[in-house]
C-alpha cells in the first residue's frame, strides 16, 4: 500500500503536515489541502447540502468516510516505517533554514515554523484500521479483535512504538469501523535524517518539539500500549471511572453501557496523538553532534500550552511592522491556515478540539491579551455531541469578546457538530476576508528563540555543539 | 398600544410617519430602494414595546408626497435631518435598511448632530457588485429567502412610488460611494447581516464594520436580506442591547 494511503487524512499531524508543507511551497489550504481549490465552491455546495441530511446518515456517513481510508487488518503488517517517513519528508521543498523541528504535532507550532519558513518532521502519525464487530463503548473487545495486527505491525517495524487508541467519547463515529493505531518513532528514520541534513547547515539549530502530555495506559506486548480515552471534552477520570455525564452521553447514544469496560491501565506514557516518546532523543543528540547543530528542547506540559505563545510572538512581529495586530483567528484541531493567517494580519490562537476546555483556553487568553477589534473561529466538526463539547451558544460568547467582529468563518452553526461543509468552507470564508496585508518575509530564528526561551510556558534547554564537532567542512 | 399615524411637513413635502411610542430614546427606520415603511412595520410593533419606534417613508415613497423629480441621495438625507427637528426628535439612533443604511450613513456624515447612534441594516452597496446587473442577479438570489409576505408589500411600494422613482432609488444607491463616507461617522453604529444575505456578502459586511469608527457586527443565523421584516423579534432584541450599550 501507498503511503499516503496508510496514514489517515482527516488527522492531526497529517492535516498540520499538509498545511505546513503547503505554506513552505508558497500555497495556502483550501479543502484542508486535500483537493484542488478549483473544486471548493462544488465541494463547499455539495457539502452544505449534506449538512441538511437526517442525523442518522449524517453519522454512518462520517463512520464510512473513517472505515473507507483504513487500512484492512490483513495488511497492517506489511506496513513499513522507513516508507511512511519518506512520505513524510516528500511533503516538503528542498530548501536551506536555521532551524528545523522534530516532535510533537501542535497547531501553534505549525504557525511557528510558517512564521520561520522551517520544516517540522512529525514523530507520530496515525494509522486507521479497519475492524468489525466491537461496539464503541468496548474498548476491550477494539483491542482483542487489533491485538494480533498491532503486534504484527511492530515486529515489521522495530524504531516504531504503537500506542493503540480507544476514544467512545470523541471518535465515537469513527471507531465503528476501525481502530486507531498512532505509531511514533523511537528511532530516527533515515529519511528525516537525509531531510534535516540536506536543510539545515553547520550551526544551525535542530529544535525538539517535547509536549510532555502522558496518559494512563496498558501495556500490551514489546512496544505496543493500549489507550483509553484521550485529552478533550471528558476528564482521565470520567474514562477511567464515569460519571453522570459519561451515563448521559452513553444513554443519548443509545448505548447498552453507562460506562466503558476498557483493559486496565497498568501505567503511563506519552500521550498517543500528542505526547513526545523521548526514546528519539538520543538519535537525534547524535545527528545534531555529528552535523555540528545546537539542539534545543522545547517542552511544555499541554498542547495548548504553545498557543498563547505563538499568539503573541505573532502579535509583536505585526507590531514590529506597524501593522495593527488587532485580529485573531482561532483555530481549532487540524483546521489551520498559516498562509492566510499571515495575509490577513491574523494572531493565530490554535484549539486542540472543540470542548469546553480549548474554548477555557481561549477565553483565559482573550483575558489577558488586549482585546482584539476582530475574532474569527474556524470550528472542526466531529459529527458527535460528546461530553464536554462546547456549545454554538458558548462559541458565540466567546465571540462577542470582539470589539467590532466576532465571527464564525466557515461554520454551519446549525449543523454543528455535524458540519461537514466546514472542510470546505474555512478556507473559502477565510480567503473573502477584505483587508490584507502583505506576506512578510521569514522571521529572524535568533528574535524567536530568544522569545521563546523567555516564556514561562516553556522549558527552553540547549545543547550546544562541541567544539569537535564544530569543525568546518566537516 | 399600537402604531400611531403622524405626518410633518419638511419643506413643501409631506413625510408620512408611523410611531410606536416606547419608552425608551428614540429610533427613526429609514426604508430601503423602491420600497416603504410597510416592510418595517413589524419591526416597529417590536422595537416600540421598549424605544420610541418611527419608521418614515422617504419622500417620493410609500405614503409622503411626491417631489418634482426623484430626489438625490444628499436630498433625501436633508429630509431625514430636516424631520428628525420637525418632529422634534433629539438626537435619535438612526436605523436604515438596504439603501437606508446609504442615507442615514450620509445624514450622520453630513448633519453630525441628527443622530446619536446608527443601526445598519443590511448594509448596500458592496463595491465589488456595484453595477445594476449585479444588484439584479444578487437580488434574484436574495428572493427566495425572504418572506413570501413580503412581496406583495413591495408590489404596492413599487405601484405608489412608480418606475421613475424606484429607478431613481436603485441609482443613487449604485452611485453612492458609502465606503468613503464610512470612516467618517462619529457615532456608534451597529451592523447587522443576515447570514443568508446574498445582497451583503459577509466580507463586505466585515469592512463596513471595519470602516466604522465605532461599528459592531451582528451576523443573524439563518435570515436573508431583510432582517427586519424576517425576524422583527431578533432584530429588535439585538438593537435595544447595542442601544443600552451605547447607552443613546
Amino acid at each position: 500500500m501507498k503511503p499516503g494511503r496508510v496514514v489517515a487524512s482527516f488527522d492531526s499531524a497529517t492535516g498540520m503536515l499538509r498545511a505546513l508543507s503547503r505554506f513552505l511551497h508558497g500555497r495556502d489550504v483550501p479543502l484542508i489541502g486535500q483537493g484542488p481549490a478549483a473544486a471548493e465552491p462544488l465541494a463547499a455546495a455539495l457539502f452544505g447540502a449534506a449538512n441538511r441530511l437526517p442525523r442518522g446518515l449524517k453519522e454512518r456517513a462520517y463512520a464510512a468516510s473513517g472505515w473507507a481510508e483504513a487500512v484492512p487488518l490483513r495488511q497492517v503488517g506489511g506496513i513499513r516505517s522507513g516508507a511512511l517517513a519518506r512520505w513524510v519528508t516528500g511533503h516538503y521543498p528542498r530548501r536551506r533554514s536555521d532551524v528545523a523541528f522534530v516532535g510533537s504535532a501542535n497547531g501553534a507550532l505549525i504557525h511557528l515554523c510558517a512564521a520561520l519558513g522551517a520544516p517540522w518532521l512529525p514523530q507520530t502519525l496515525l494509522i486507521p484500521v479497519r475492524r468489525h464487530g466491537a461496539h464503541p463503548d468496548e474498548p476491550r473487545e477494539d483491542l482483542r479483535r487489533t491485538r494480533e495486527a498491532g503486534q504484527a505491525l511492530v515486529t515489521a517495524n522495530p524504531d516504531l512504538v504503537l500506542h493503540q487508541m480507544h476514544d467512545a467519547n470523541q471518535d465515537r463515529l469513527m471507531i465503528a469501523g476501525m481502530s486507531y493505531f498512532r505509531v511514533k518513532w523511537r528511532r530516527l528514520p533515515a529519511a528525516y535524517r537525509h531531510h534535516l541534513e540536506q536543510t539545515l547547515a553547520p550551526g544551525a539549530t535542530l529544535v525538539v518539539v517535547d509536549c510532555e502530555l502522558r496518559w494512563p495506559v496498558t501495556q500490551v506486548g514489546p512496544r505496543h500500549l493500549f489507550q483509553h480515552g484521550a485529552p478533550g471534552g471528558a476528564t482521565r477520570e470520567e474514562y477511567q471511572d464515569g460519571g453522570p455525564r459519561v451515563a448521559d452521553y452513553l444513554r443519548r447514544y443509545g448505548s447498552p453501557h453507562r460506562r466503558w469496560d476498557y483493559p486496565a491501565a497498568d501505567g503511563e506514557s506519552p500521550e498517543a496523538e500528542w505526547g513526545f516518546e523521548p526514546g528519539l532523543l538520543p538519535d537525534l543528540r547524535e545527528l545534531a553532534a555529528r552535523n555540528g547543530w545546537r539542539l534545543a528542547r522545547m517542552s511544555f506540559a499541554e498542547p495548548e500550552h504553545l498557543s498563547p505563545v505563538v499568539a503573541d510572538l505573532y502579535r509583536e512581529w505585526y507590531r514590529r511592522r506597524g501593522l495593527p495586530a488587532d485580529r485573531l483567528l482561532a483555530e481549532c484541531f487540524l483546521l489551520l491556515e498559516p498562509w492566510w493567517t499571515l495575509r490577513s494580519g491574523s494572531v493565530p490562537y490554535w484549539m486542540v478540539f472543540n470542548t469546553e476546555p480549548s474554548r477555557a483556553s481561549l477565553t483565559g487568553y482573550l483575558d489577558g491579551a488586549d482585546p482584539f477589534e476582530e475574532i474569527r473561529l474556524l470550528l472542526f466538526s466531529h459529527g458527535v455531541e460528546s461530553v464536554g463539547l462546547a456549545t454554538i451558544d458558548q462559541w458565540r460568547e466567546t465571540l462577542a469578546r470582539a470589539g467590532k467582529v466576532g465571527v464564525f468563518t466557515g461554520v454551519d452553526t446549525r449543523a454543528y457538530p455535524r458540519d461537514f461543509a466546514g472542510l470546505a468552507r474555512a478556507h473559502r470564508e477565510l480567503a473573502r476576508i477584505r483587508a490584507t496585508v502583505p506576506m512578510p518575509l521569514p522571521m529572524g530564528w535568533e528574535t524567536a528563540e530568544k522569545f521563546l526561551a523567555d516564556r514561562d510556558e516553556l522549558r527552553w534547554d540547549t545543547e550546544e555543539p562541541t567544539a569537535a564537532d564544530d569543525r568546518p567542512g566537516r | 398600544m399600537s402604531l400611531q399615524r403622524q405626518d410633518h411637513v419638511v419643506g413643501d413635502l409631506t413625510v408620512a410617519g408611523h410611531r410606536r411610542r416606547g419608552p425608551g430614546p428614540p429610533v427613526v427606520c429609514v426604508h430601503g430602494a423602491g420600497v416603504s415603511s410597510r416592510e418595517l412595520l413589524p419591526l416597529v410593533e417590536v422595537l416600540g414595546e421598549r424605544h420610541d419606534t418611527w419608521a418614515i417613508d422617504l419622500p417620493g415613497f410609500g405614503a409622503s408626497g411626491k417631489p418634482d423629480r426623484p430626489l438625490t441621495l444628499p436630498a433625501l438625507a436633508d429630509v431625514v435631518a430636516a424631520w428628525v427637528e420637525e418632529a422634534g426628535l433629539e438626537r435619535p439612533c438612526l436605523l436604515g435598511v438596504s439603501f437606508g443604511c446609504q442615507v442615514v450613513v450620509d445624514v450622520a456624515v453630513r448633519h453630525p448632530e441628527a443622530a446619536a447612534a446608527l443601526v445598519l441594516a443590511g448594509p448596500t452597496v458592496d463595491p465589488r457588485g456595484r453595477s445594476p446587473w449585479r444588484l439584479a442577479g444578487q437580488w434574484l438570489r436574495n428572493a427566495p429567502g425572504e418572506s413570501p409576505r413580503m412581496m406583495p408589500l413591495n408590489v404596492a411600494d413599487y405601484r405608489d412610488a412608480g418606475l421613475r422613482m424606484v429607478l431613481a432609488a436603485f441609482g443613487e444607491s449604485i452611485r453612492d460611494r458609502v465606503e468613503d463616507k464610512l470612516p467618517l461617522v462619529t457615532v456608534p453604529a451597529l451592523v447587522i447581516r443576515g447570514a443568508r444575505d446574498r445582497m451583503v456578502p459577509q466580507a463586505w459586511a466585515e469592512e463596513v464594520t471595519r470602516l466604522l469608527p465605532y461599528g459592531r457586527l451582528a451576523v443573524m443565523d439563518g435570515l436573508p436580506h431583510m432582517t427586519p421584516y424576517r425576524h422583527p423579534r431578533r432584530v429588535a432584541g439585538t438593537v435595544a442591547a447595542f442601544l443600552s450599550e451605547v447607552a443613546v
